[in-house]
């Protein structure tokens, strides 16, 4: 299944331009066996590239890949036998049937699960016989996430997998990845939700203008900030001038329309002196949340710009 | 091979299960079919004043009662223009002087089925003494030297009118002759046996030259805007990129995608020979091995420019617009209707270079129900030819993928 170091897929030096664009500009990673595998990285950063090449709907200009030990230029039909996608844009048709697309989707495999055993893994067993245009966003996606695992595969891309859903289709399809992972499975993962990448990924990879600019757990890059606390709020018309008495207090301050972040490394004067400036200016401090640093303060920190810019 | 026959079966029944799909493959070309055979086959066509006419008279005899000649001179007369300076009746051809006659009749007849003849007259060998001796035994049944051929093609609206002008004539001949004989007596008359031309002079309805039309009509409306269609629909909403995520090749893909559009031709088929036969008694059986072979050469040339429309197409919004400039002057100029024989040269030169043309002759004439006017290898190599460049054009072009 993966090489005998416990690999499943190994990226060295991975290019592709589009024109002039750098869409992805020599990116080397590691995925382990048996691990869920998240790349990061706002619109344009270069992480959809990454994963249709992976995915084999697109060639690299350059680089290697190597999946279940074997080394290649480009994803062959071998490793898309082993391999459940899940792309972000996918659509089925919409006048053919639940059942019709899954039955369709196993024929294209030598050795397919059956049909009615993925319908019922991914609950959709009671609309087998719905046609796709009737489904909801999330039925669809739980169709799409079936239509990967209709051949039991080793290797599973997820791009977005909850984009768009609401928050009890987007547990389910939690769900599922977990079940997915307690089954040995490897996954590779994007999403846009830091939520979503803290609470399934082993590993993560940051990914900003086609190049990774950070790799590792979630706990990890999160412990890269060092021993910061994250204080929060919301207040209107706040300006730099009205937060410089702050700054001698903290480490950092980050104004974002009207919310506020304040960086500190000592939680308690930190608190202190900011509710004695808030009774001072007669402020409302709303909102306010004290937080460990997660994966989108790691990209703000490490390219001054948040994830959905 | 199994997932091979499922695209082609989930192509068909997304034919089947969306409505604006159905209607342009099965419904328009039967709805079309009914309305062409109801007004064309019943109605005459206003406005025509002039028919050409071929008249050949085999008599050879002579003498004092040369009836062929009367029946010739009403006929050179129609052919002239009136003294007010009116458009004759007819424009009258006959065989120039020592013209072979078979020869010319072959010819003529052949001018009929392309249209360029409205009648074909044959007054026989032996018509004078035959119809002497009918006329003093009135009660004897015709013979063929006592019969006058009028050879019309009901295909033609203007040779159906035409047709009934000349019965018109002989009617007044009858009455010129029998007065000339003081004989006038309706048992007497001239008789008049009127024959559709088909390949071999069969009889040949509307119904059974335009189904084939239809048919590839049906066929012709599949591909050019099925194929493009589906496919850029496909890609376009990202449908096929699932498909390239697996080990589906687009070879396979291909080979099931075909075989479901050659499947709807053939259920296309099937409803519109089952309608022109038990609704208007179309009598053309398709059971030959010509026939099949240019229903099968037609399926795949519209197949082949299905995917050309697709490869030279951006968007599925701007296939189903090339796809509808190309579809009124192609199909309307590819002689599925009504024959194409007079035509304006600009006209003609899309007839020649247009694949339905040869299609719809091929298929026809393998039929019976219309004479050869291409060259046989034509309707073959033709198409052929279309078929190649589309393919080739398509291999190089054809985007699988939403470009980046």
């Amino acid at each position: 299944m993966a090489n005998t170091n416990g690999t499943m897929m190994r990226v060295t030096k991975l290019v592709k331009h589009y024109g002039e664009v750098h869409a992805v500009d020599g990116i080397s990673f590691t995925i382990p066996h048996a691990s869920v595998f998240t790349i990061l990285g706002p619109n344009g950063a270069g992480k959809t590239t990454t994963l249709e090449i992976l995915e084999g709907i697109r060639h690299p200009d350059s680089g290697e890949i190597e999946v279940f030990g074997v080394r290649l230029k480009r994803i062959n039909r071998a490793v898309k036998e082993r391999m459940g996608v899940l792309l972000q844009d996918g659509n089925f048709e919409p006048y053919l049937r639940v059942k019709e697309v899954m039955t369709l989707f196993a024929s294209f495999f030598k050795s397919p699960l059956s049909v009615d055993e993925v319908l019922n893994k991914v609950a959709l067993e009671e609309k087998m016989t719905a046609y796709i245009k009737t489904l909801s966003g999330g039925q669809k996606q739980r169709l799409a996430v079936g239509v990967a695992l209709v051949n039991d595969p080793d290797l599973i891309f997820l791009d977005e997998p909850t984009t768009g859903l609401d928050p009890q289709a987007r547990r389910n399809i939690w769900s599922i990845i977990t079940d997915l992972k307690g089954q040995g499975k490897t996954i590779i993962l994007t999403t846009h939700y830091m939520e979503e990448a803290e609470a399934l990924s082993d590993h993560v990879c940051i990914m900003d203008h086609g190049a990774i600019i950070a790799e590792g757990s979630p706990r990890d890059l999160a412990a890269r900030l060092g021993q910061e606390t994250i204080i929060e709020f919301t207040s209107p018309d706040l300006s730099k001038n009205d937060l410089a008495p702050l700054a001698g207090c903290c480490k950092a301050i980050r104004v974002d329309g009207e919310l506020v972040t304040v960086e500190t490394e000592d939680l308690v004067p930190t608190m202190d002196h900011m509710l004695t400036w808030a009774k001072d200016h007669a402020l409302s401090l709303k909102n306010m949340v004290v937080r460990q640093p997660n994966l989108e303060d790691v990209f703000l920190s490490l390219t001054g710009r948040r994830l959905r810019e | 091979m199994k997932g091979i026959l499922l695209i082609a079966r989930s192509h068909l029944t997304t034919a089947f299960r969306e409505r604006i799909t159905l209607f342009w493959f099965l419904v328009f070309p039967m709805f079309l079919l009914v309305i062409l055979t109801l007004i064309f086959a019943n109605m005459g066509q206003e406005g025509e004043i002039n028919f050409p006419v071929t008249l050949l008279n085999e008599e050879t005899s002579g003498g004092m009662t040369d009836f062929a000649a009367i029946v010739e001179g009403v006929f050179e007369k129609a052919g002239e223009a009136s003294h007010e300076g009116k458009e004759p009746l007819f424009t009258l051809t006959q065989p120039s002087p020592g013209e072979d006659m078979k020869t010319f009749l072959t010819n003529e007849k052949n001018e009929l089925r392309l249209g360029r003849r409205a009648a074909v007259i044959v007054i026989p060998s032996g018509f004078n003494q035959a119809l002497l001796e009918r006329m003093m035994r009135p009660d004897s049944p015709p013979t063929t030297e006592s019969t006058i051929t009028v050879y019309t093609n009901e295909g033609n609206v203007a040779s159906e009118m035409a047709t009934s002008i000349i019965e018109q004539i002989f009617a007044g001949i009858d009455r010129e002759i029998l007065a000339q004989t003081g004989r006038f007596d309706e048992g007497r008359a001239v008789p008049i046996e009127t024959l559709w031309v088909g390949k071999n002079g069969e009889e040949v309805s509307y119904v059974d030259f335009l189904l084939p039309g239809m048919i590839l009509m049906g066929f012709f409306v599949t591909g050019l805007f099925g194929v493009p269609g589906s496919i850029l629909f496909a890609r376009d909403r990202r449908i096929l990129r699932r498909y390239w995520v697996t080990p589906l090749t687009v070879p396979r893909y291909l080979a099931g995608f075909s075989l479901g559009q050659v499947g709807l031709c053939v259920i296309q088929f099937a409803f519109l020979y089952l309608l022109g036969r038990f609704a208007f008694g179309a009598s053309i059986s398709f059971a030959k091995p010509e026939s099949l072979f240019f229903l099968i050469l037609a399926s795949i040339t519209f197949l082949s420019f299905g995917f050309f429309i697709a490869s030279i197409a951006k968007t599925a919004n701007s296939g189903m617009a090339i796809a509808n400039v190309l579809n009124m002057p192609m199909m309307f100029l590819g002689g599925l209707f009504f024959p194409i024989g007079g035509l304006p040269w600009l006209l003609k030169a899309i007839v020649f270079v247009n694949p339905l043309t040869y299609l719809a002759e091929g298929l026809r004439t393998s039929l019976g129900v219309q004479g050869e006017t291409i060259s046989s290898p034509l309707t073959i190599v033709v198409p052929l030819c279309w078929i190649a460049f589309c393919i080739l054009v398509a291999s190089l072009r054809l985007n699988w993928d939403v470009e980046r």
